[in-house]
């Protein structure tokens, strides 16, 4: 036993201790491989140590808080603009200052006070079945509520975020009451009760069980390119359609970036974030991971490319924090899952 | 009142004191979580008693009712058949039968949705067959009560056969010699004799299936945990999470009170209990093969065909590199997971031999309250450690000047210290199952001897109980390397899991990634499950010579 406890002593020794360094720390939600190769790629540039910490935005937040001065937190990461909204309205971001960010990023994809930073962008659009949908008959998210639809509309649950934000922009853009009515017809319309992710609504177009979904732009990119056949199959079978394109456009959201208010290398945060908003780093963003450089210098890649251009709802993005509550109850009256 | 105080004052020793630290030193969370309830509900409460609460309910008793009798069905089945009969592959099987453990719930959640879902293995064999199958949608309350059972009913059979294979020979001897058929054994005899293990596996089970989070979403079903997120997340209201997640531990104390009365007051002591163990019955012909089925059938798919999946999503995007960063994840799980264990199961058998020496009935029943941690959701867990940790933190900060934040916030022992508070239930129950069976006489012929208190544990009953504490010390280890959401929130910056790699991917839609680490945290619990049980076997066979 004794031996056990020795050998247990050593492993937590080993895995406490941590040489000083200049580093940085980063609270982040973003799951991706390309993330990490992009923090290796900083490291070797500029020699700043990048400690990563990924967990759900809101525990991330949660954490901060609890954390307070002594968090050793610089830069918090998240996947859509709300939390990062969110974040600032607990008073846990200061303003990013730096010449670089403003005159890189536009205005519409910062906070006001620049205490956050889009990286990139996502559109939430509708995918269709070329054989069964005939797309003269798809116009807009508010078009989705038409009994044309009954039965044949693929959506995942209201738990997610991606989702929260598409409704609190039809709520700014037109509305609570419209958004209500909105809500519970798209409701009327479900092929199934909301499961899945979004390759999993994708998947289901494939298999008939409806005919078009609503779901985020690079998760068909990851579908089309995924090491499975079968992935790629269902992501050939559907077509893309760009929703609102005569009014106020695609609903967008960015994943981004906060400085926390009481970063301990804030200087080192900052130079991270003149990084990512850099043009190389961006177009890696777009051809790894399939999402719009929030750089407008930066290209966009082939696959990018092939979905064409798009008008975007140029709603400002802290619109969509704001009015995240007021989303997520109307969900719920309406009965979505 | 006079001779009440008098009697408490008699009574009290040493052990009740230590037995109420230790249980006080585990309601941190607890006192950090009754502050929260003071508090009062949040601002959505009505909201949520509005849209939610009976559905809370009714999915939660659903799922329990669903995957604790199908759990019973295969864990007890499986167990006899592997402690009764001789049959082919028993000896293999009867180990396989641990490991769909390994599989956390929501990786079985994705599996099986690749195996069975659209343009999934099934719609590959098809093609390949050539028949036009497109898929089956699991992804409903059914298909979540399938995938529950299946990476959750060996908490039941490890509990069974531990109790199964431990019945002394004598009374089966004695039940064949009035009569008794096989099948009336197994009602009468064996069946009985097993319950408090049996029910001891329940109860994890079904802490298990209210403690559910990742696979319940992803499979769109309203549970309470799914509903303490979605409070704290999406409606931002933490404080009513809070109020859920005090709703979830009640509902689980009545679940446990429920299920403890079926388990009765008996405790079973055999004189002859001498670990003879009677002649397992060859079976032939077709029985042979029905037996071998109900043993095969819960291996092939909880373990075999999820293997199966998890291969089909490594093998096209196998990279030495990843496999690379995986191998250093996997050591640093097994750390952490071995440490947890063993702490773990010491924090049980002090619970359970410091209340038994204690005379204070009212101390005795306490160490129960401390299980229930097993039912409070994980993420719930860490952000109480946090909200108690800061005021620790600031305390310091004032009082002394002392900056101790990073000593709290993503440090090791508080890791550790959330582990032992959230498995305790799952190495105390089988310990005290065992400790029941056993009963007091041996103990008590020990202090006759002469021996102290701590000694005849020492001598005496450790001995008998290893198996428990093995039992105990696997279970802990298993899940703390499954675990999520508490490590999510409190794991160190250069500490990771295989558990917490391969929910990322998964959480991004990424499964052909998500499948390495899983496939690996698969392998390392089946490995050390071996390797563990030899060396059990080999101790046992020492202790015989």
């Amino acid at each position: 036993m004794n031996k056990i406890f020795l050998f247990a002593l050593v492993l937590l020794l080993a895995a406490c201790g941590a040489p000083d360094k200049e580093e940085v720390t980063i609270y982040t939600h973003r799951h991706y491989d390309v993330d990490q190769q992009i923090f290796e790629d900083f490291e070797e540039e500029t020699g700043i140590h990048v400690n990563v910490v990924k967990a759900s935005a809101d525990e991330l937040i949660e954490r901060l808080q609890s954390e307070g001065d002594q968090s050793p937190a610089d830069l918090l990461m998240t996947v859509d603009a709300g939390r990062l909204v969110r974040a600032a309205d607990a008073g846990l971001l200061q303003p990013i200052t730096s010449e670089t960010v403003t005159s890189t990023i536009p205005e519409k994809l910062r906070a006001n006070d620049n205490s956050w930073v889009g990286l990139t962008k996502r559109a939430r659009i509708i995918v269709y079945s070329p054989e069964r949908v005939n797309p003269e008959n798809l116009s807009t998210y508010e078009g989705l509520m038409d009994s044309t639809w009954n039965d044949r509309l693929l959506i995942r649950s209201s738990g997610n975020i991606y989702n929260q934000s598409l409704m609190a922009s039809v709520i700014a853009n037109l509305g609570e009451e419209t958004a209500r009515a909105w809500a519970s017809g798209v409701v009327e319309n479900f092929a199934r009760t909301p499961s899945g992710n979004d390759r999993d609504q994708v998947k289901a177009i494939l298999a008939g069980e409806g005919d078009l979904a609503v779901i985020n732009t690079y998760y068909l990119g990851l579908l089309l390119n995924s090491s499975d056949q079968q992935e790629a199959q269902a992501g050939e079978a559907v077509k893309i359609f760009w929703p609102n394109q005569n009014d106020r456009g695609a609903h967008i959201n960015v994943s981004g970036v906060g400085l926390t208010a009481n970063a301990p290398n804030a200087e080192n945060a900052v130079r991270l974030i003149e990084f990512l908003i850099s043009k190389e780093v961006q177009e890696l963003y777009a051809s790894a991971n399939f999402e719009y450089p929030a750089n407008p210098n930066a290209a966009v890649s082939d696959q990018l490319k092939s979905w064409g251009e798009f008008k975007e709802d140029d709603l400002a993005l802290n619109r969509l924090g704001e009015l995240n509550d007021e989303a997520v109850t109307i969900f719920d009256e309406v009965g979505w899952p | 009142m006079k001779n009440f105080t008098k009697n408490i004052i008699r009574d009290t020793s040493a052990w009740s004191v230590a037995t109420l630290a230790l249980v006080l030193v585990l309601a941190i969370p607890y006192l950090a979580f009754a502050s929260g309830l003071l508090e009062g509900t949040g601002h959505k409460w009505q909201h949520l008693t509005t849209y939610f609460l009976n559905k809370f309910f009714v999915n939660s008793i659903i799922l329990i009712l669903g995957v604790g009798f199908i759990s019973c069905l295969i864990g007890i089945g499986t167990a006899w058949v592997v402690s009764r009969y001789q049959f082919w592959g028993r000896t293999v099987l009867s180990t396989l039968l641990y490991l769909p453990l390994a599989i956390p719930t929501y990786i079985m959640a994705y599996i099986y949705v690749g195996l069975l879902g659209y343009g999934g293995t099934t719609t590959k064999l098809g093609q390949w067959l050539g028949i036009d199958t497109v898929g089956y949608n699991i992804m409903n309350i059914y298909g979540l009560i399938w995938v529950l059972s299946l990476s959750l009913f060996p908490y039941v059979y490890a509990a069974a056969r531990a109790s199964f294979s431990k019945r002394p020979a004598a009374l089966l001897e004695t039940a064949t010699l009035l009569g008794a058929s096989e099948r009336k054994y197994f009602y009468s005899v064996a069946l009985p004799m097993a319950k408090p293990a049996i029910i001891g596996g329940l109860l994890l089970v079904c802490m298990e299936v209210l403690n559910d989070y990742g696979a319940a979403k992803y499979f769109g079903i309203n549970t309470f945990t799914t509903g303490i997120f979605r409070s704290w997340t999406a409606l931002r209201d933490l404080q009513s999470a809070v109020y859920l997640a005090g709703l979830l531990i009640a509902f689980a104390i009545v679940v446990t009170l429920v299920i403890r009365l079926a388990r009765g007051r008996k405790s079973f002591a055999s004189e002859h209990d001498s670990g003879a163990k009677p002649e397992r019955i060859s079976v032939k012909g077709y029985k042979h093969f029905l037996v071998f089925c109900i043993a095969f059938l819960p291996v092939l798919f909880g373990l075999i065909l999820p293997i199966v999946q998890l291969l089909m999503w490594v093998i096209p995007s196998f990279d030495g590199d990843s496999f690379q960063r995986n191998l250093v994840i996997s050591l640093q799980s097994f750390s952490l997971a071995a440490v947890a264990g063993i702490l773990t199961v010491i924090m049980s058998v002090a619970l359970l031999y410091f209340s038994r020496w204690n005379r204070l009935p009212i101390i005795k029943k306490l160490p129960n309250v401390s299980t229930v941690g097993y039912a409070i959701p994980g993420a719930m867990i860490g952000i109480a450690l946090f909200s108690g940790g800061r005021q620790l933190v600031d305390f310091a900060a004032e009082s002394f000047d002392w900056r101790i934040g990073y000593l709290i916030y993503g440090g090791i022992p508080i890791l550790l210290y959330a582990y032992v508070f959230r498995f305790l239930a799952v190495a105390y129950y089988p310990i005290e199952a065992t400790r029941l069976r056993i009963g007091t006489q041996l103990a008590e012929a020990a202090y006759t001897l002469g021996d102290k208190k701590l000694k005849a544990l020492r001598r005496v009953e450790l001995p008998i109980l290893k198996p428990a504490l093995w039992a105990g010390f696997l279970l802990v280890f298993i899940d703390t390397l499954k675990e999520l959401p508490l490590t999510l929130i409190l794991k160190p910056y250069d500490v990771n899991t295989l558990a917490i790699v391969a929910y990322t991917y998964a959480d991004e839609e990424q499964m052909t990634k998500a499948a390495l680490p899983a496939l690996m945290l698969v392998s390392l619990v089946g490995l050390f499950s071996f390797v563990a049980m030899w060396w059990q076997k080999r101790a046992s066979q020492k202790t015989e010579q």
